[in-house]
């Protein structure tokens, strides 16, 4: 039988609505892929199907995958697909083959022994894990009150691998609630955006946005620099072990944080 | 001099010249040897009305020069001391810059600190100013006004001064996370040697104070689910190893029964850092001893998540452990009689000694065994180290490869694996020579994940 490619947007509304697709087909899973993206060596005996993201479908699928793998499992597959890498897409379409139609249900996290799953699993941990460095890492900075009519933003710009945004929003959207903050991933030039005392949501940044044009509080520099004092002061000399710095704080982090600019 | 007013008393000894900077500098760099930088143990939502919430697992922020994870903000209020113990840097005899905090600037660094996201919280220790009481009252207004002029609902992390009113301490309690008193000596005759000013007695008292506050403040929030918390977070220990010529297993068994009489969620080793050269305290030449605390805090480990006793790891025959491999693997050599342990068969409790498996991976295993046997793959995506894990187990009847199920033998692999960079991951430069050392580390396997905010 000849292969199916879905080719579905990188984002969880393309790959769920990929998954809907693969459903709708009953062509059992074995010869239906998901793909993120064009693949710049196409087969030669296989279909390629475009498949445009589509809320109502989307919904479908989380409601169907909530109700019947429960919470956990959910947003494990949510952050599987929130992965930086391409088989993402392949890999929570067939743990979600393993858990509804092979009828693993909840426990299909516990089977390693299928690829997909084992993948999935891993694909997950990564996101999550860095998901919790930037909860750690992330460094607001106070803009100022003019840029933000009177009531002060804070603002953090990030880069991670994973698209990270929405699983890190909540936590912040909690601890700072009476605050106006934004994050902002500049590899996929999106924002998460707290209006004080509000619900947090996501924007794509327009081309028009430029860093450059934000100014900071005047107090900002002021304790940025004794941040960076007590980060200095901290340490003990004699146990000095920057290989350990970096390996707990990776540089890629590091860029971004206050600490570990120089000034 | 000293005034009485309560207004009034601040100002006195604080050179109003000083700088937040300044000060910070100082009384930052004083407060480094305080291991604990945790902020785990609490977990409180955000309420609306103002700033922070605290996470059960803790949240590093930063790691500093020493690859030691900065949690919270670590600063002691002041560095005026009446005490001459001598490993501190601000004893009295010392001449040593001396900076306070005044309530407010404290409050205000913890504040900006943390909308930031540079910190979880704040920890805040302190000399002794006057005495005990006029220190822990500063200590007490300042934490006081962070919670309710503030309402920073963050992390906090006090330290009782031994000695101080338990009324105050117990002020304290309702406001602050988690406290802490250090007992710095695992004996009393110890402690007599070195901090001329403290006795075992005024340390113990203040944290056995505490542990019957949480008692009895977890009977009061089963009956009045709104009753306020009495140190969320519990409380942790600290002490110095190497000063004197305490054994493991000496330091262990107090560890032991701090945990089992006193309910502490953690007690800290400190490396000692001879910071006064002291002509009568080790010089240590090799630099604190970091393998040493390393070795510890594993089997501290063990005592906590692994169900192992201290008299299973140590005894007074055998009164240190081997610092070339981990006192798991010490123990499991030392009791082959128990190995090879069958995977697919084994409990929990059981799985839990082997060498390689960690909790998280044992109880990986127990759910992915549902799915049928188990094979050395298997393991391996699980997160089993199996390199040093095949010693010890079998998969369906097999071992990985041939191998003696004997000590030396075990042990010298161990140890050569160890020393090719390849075996366990010491948080130090793998030349063997500069053995360095973290805060701490959570995770499956030794040294995968040193971050303090496991406890
Ligand atoms: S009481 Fe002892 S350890 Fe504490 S600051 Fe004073 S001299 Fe240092």
């Amino acid at each position: 039988m000849e292969e199916k490619y879905l080719i579905c947007e990188d984002s969880m509304e393309g790959i769920f609505t990929g998954i809907y697709e693969a459903y709708a087909l009953r062509e059992g899973h074995e010869h239906v892929h998901i793909q993120i993206g064009e693949e710049e060596n196409l087969r030669l005996f296989a279909d390629y199907v475009h498949i445009l993201p589509d809320s109502v479908k989307t919904d479908k699928v989380v409601r169907t995958l909530r109700q019947k793998l429960g919470e956990h499992v959910y947003h494990t597959l949510c952050r599987a697909a929130a992965s930086c890498y391409a088989d993402k897409g392949e890999a929570v379409y067939k743990t979600v083959v393993d858990a509804i139609t092979a009828g693993s249900g909840r426990r299909v996290l516990g089977n390693f022994k299928n690829p997909y799953v084992a993948r999935c699993f891993e694909l997950a941990r990564f996101t999550a894990n860095e998901a919790h460095y930037e909860k750690e890492f992330i460094r607001f900075q106070e803009l100022s009150a003019k840029a933000a009519k009177d009531t002060p933003i804070l603002f953090s710009k990030i880069g991670p691998k994973n698209n990270v945004v929405p699983f890190v929003m909540p936590h912040f959207a909690d601890r700072l609630s009476i605050e106006n903050f934004m994050v902002y991933d500049e590899h996929r030039k999106l924002f998460g955006v707290h209006p004080a005392k509000e619900e947090w949501y996501l924007v794509s940044a327009g081309e028009e946005f430029d860093l450059r044009e934000l100014t900071y509080s005047e107090k900002e520099e002021e304790y940025q620099e004794l941040f960076r004092v007590f980060h200095r002061t901290i340490g003990i000399k004699s146990r000095e072990n920057k290989h350990l710095q970096r390996q707990m704080c990776a540089y890629r982090y590091q860029d971004y944080m206050v600490e570990f600019q120089q000034k | 001099m000293l005034t009485q007013g309560s207004e009034s008393r601040m100002d006195i000894r604080i050179a109003p010249q000083m700088s937040v900077m300044d000060k910070l500098k100082i009384l930052g760099d004083a407060a480094k040897y305080d291991v604990s930088c945790s902020s785990s143990g609490s977990s409180r939502r955000n309420d609306g009305q103002g700033i922070g919430n605290t996470v059960a697992a803790g949240l590093c922020h930063s790691f500093a020069a020493d690859g030691r994870c900065v949690s919270l903000l670590k600063i002691l209020f002041t560095n005026e001391c009446i005490y001459d113990c001598r490993y501190c840097m601000n004893r009295c005899s010392n001449d040593v810059p001396r900076a306070s905090f005044t309530p407010d600037e404290v409050c205000e660094l913890t504040m900006e600190f943390y909308r930031r996201n540079y910190i979880e919280g704040l920890f805040l220790s302190s000399g002794i100013l006057y005495s005990p009481n006029y220190t822990m009252e500063l200590i007490c207004e300042t934490v006081h006004r962070l919670r309710t002029v503030h309402r920073f609902q963050g992390y906090i992390h006090v330290k009782a001064i031994p000695g101080a009113d338990p009324l105050l301490i117990q002020r304290v309690g309702y406001l602050a996370d988690r406290m802490s008193v250090n007992l710095e000596m695992a004996t009393a005759e110890g402690l007599r040697a070195i901090a001329p000013n403290k006795h075992r007695k005024t340390i113990l008292k203040p944290m056995r104070q505490i542990q019957n506050g949480i008692t009895e403040n977890k009977n009061e929030l089963t009956l009045y689910k709104h009753a306020p918390h009495f140190c969320e977070a519990g409380q942790s220990t600290q002490m110095v190893i190497g000063a004197l010529p305490e054994s493991d297993y000496q330091i262990m068994s107090v560890a032991e029964n701090l945990y089992d009489k006193f309910s502490l969620k953690r007690v800290y080793y400190s490396a000692f850092v001879n910071v006064n050269e002291d002509r009568d305290l080790p010089a240590l030449a090799g630099g604190p001893p970091l393998l040493r605390e390393h070795r510890l805090y594993q089997a501290d480990w063990l005592l906590r998540f692994y169900g192992f006793k201290v008299d299973e790891l140590l005894t007074e025959k055998r009164p240190n452990f081997n610092t070339a491999i981990d006192p798991k693997a010490d123990w499991a050599v030392r009791h082959l009689e128990q190995f090879p342990v069958e995977i697919n068969r084994a409990d929990y409790q059981m799985l839990l000694r082997i060498p390689g498996v960690g909790v998280k991976s044992a109880g990986r295993i127990v759910a992915a065994r549902r799915f049928g046997n188990l094979t050395f793959e298997d393991l391996k995506k699980i997160g089993v180290v199996l390199k040093r894990a095949l010693y010890f187990i079998t998969c369906g009847g097999k071992m990985m490869y041939p191998t003696k199920l004997e000590e030396n033998y075990i042990v010298q692999n161990l140890v050569y694996q160890n020393r090719m960079g390849r075996g366990e991951k010491l948080p130090f430069l793998p030349d063997g020579t500069a053995y360095r050392q973290m805060s701490l580390f959570d995770s499956d396997t030794w040294g995968q994940n040193y971050r303090a905010v496991g406890g």
